[in-house]
């Protein structure tokens, strides 16, 4: 069962990451950004938005059958964890400098994600049935 | 920052939390019943209807959001979501912060604020 949550996680981050990077590969194509149809037929004209909604869909069915299983506490906390691996690879990907107020910025707000998962799980107990958690 | 990032960032924030309210409030319905019927219900009321429109905005708010900052600046000042949306949980539906809960929801304001400073 441990082996199925860590490759639920593992699945759940590489989609949400899957869904970010193609974000920023199809605006980067789709520059100058404007409110209009051209900008709109650049953006889908492309192939990386839907690598984006591949991402969002994959992220999606993960969560839900994660949820089934795992408990909420973790599964929130893992489906917002993708901040690290999207740090990490925009890095080596897009030559983003990891800067001191990104990666304090970034160790904070980890942080927080899991005291917010952590509190999630302790309601679960508390409450004896899962509350229904954010979509990814 | 310029004036159309700090835009569009604060376009994600209300589209995401409007689109989170509204699908929490299609899918809390308690008149909905269950199975087919219950997806029924909701397609014939209007929650659900603004929960998709929310979220099809806020897709291309994103993409033109993330294409005009690096994509880790961009992903982490995205974080800010998660307090809003447990703030308008609190407000809305009466969801109770508990202080692990206020304990996260300040660390993760504090990050986005360090990284917003240092943009």
């Amino acid at each position: 069962m441990k082996r199925f949550y860590l490759v639920g996680f593992l699945l759940l981050m590489s989609f949400d990451t899957l869904a970010q990077i193609s974000f920023k590969y199809a605006g980067n194509h789709a520059l100058p950004v404007a409110a209009s149809l051209d900008w709109l037929l650049r953006v889908f004209g492309a192939p990386w938005i839907y690598g984006a909604i591949v991402g969002y869909v994959g992220a999606f069915f993960t969560w839900m059958s994660l949820l089934k299983h795992a408990p909420i506490g973790p599964a929130f906390a893992a489906s917002h964890l993708e901040v690290v691996s999207v740090l990490l690879l925009s890095a080596w990907l897009f030559g983003d400098a990891l800067t001191p107020s990104r990666i304090i910025g970034a160790v904070l707000i980890v942080a927080g994600i899991v005291c917010l998962g952590l509190a999630e799980g302790r309601e679960e107990a508390a409450s004896g049935h899962p509350d229904s958690g954010p979509a990814p | 920052m310029s004036p159309l990032v700090v835009a569009l960032w604060l376009a994600n924030i209300v589209l995401d939390t409007v689109g989170q309210l509204a699908f929490k409030a299609a899918a809390g319905d308690r008149h909905a019943g269950d199975g087919l019927a219950r997806w029924k219900y909701m397609a014939s009321h209007p929650w659900l209807w603004l929960g998709i429109a929310c979220y099809v905005l806020e897709f291309l708010v994103w993409v033109a959001f993330l294409s005009l900052l690096p994509l880790s600046e961009g992903v982490l000042l995205g974080s800010i979501n998660i307090v809003v949306i447990m703030l308008a949980g609190r407000w809305l539906f009466g969801e109770r912060l508990t202080r692990l809960r206020l304990i996260g929801m300040f660390l993760v304001a504090v990050g986005v604020a360090v990284v917003g400073a240092g943009a």
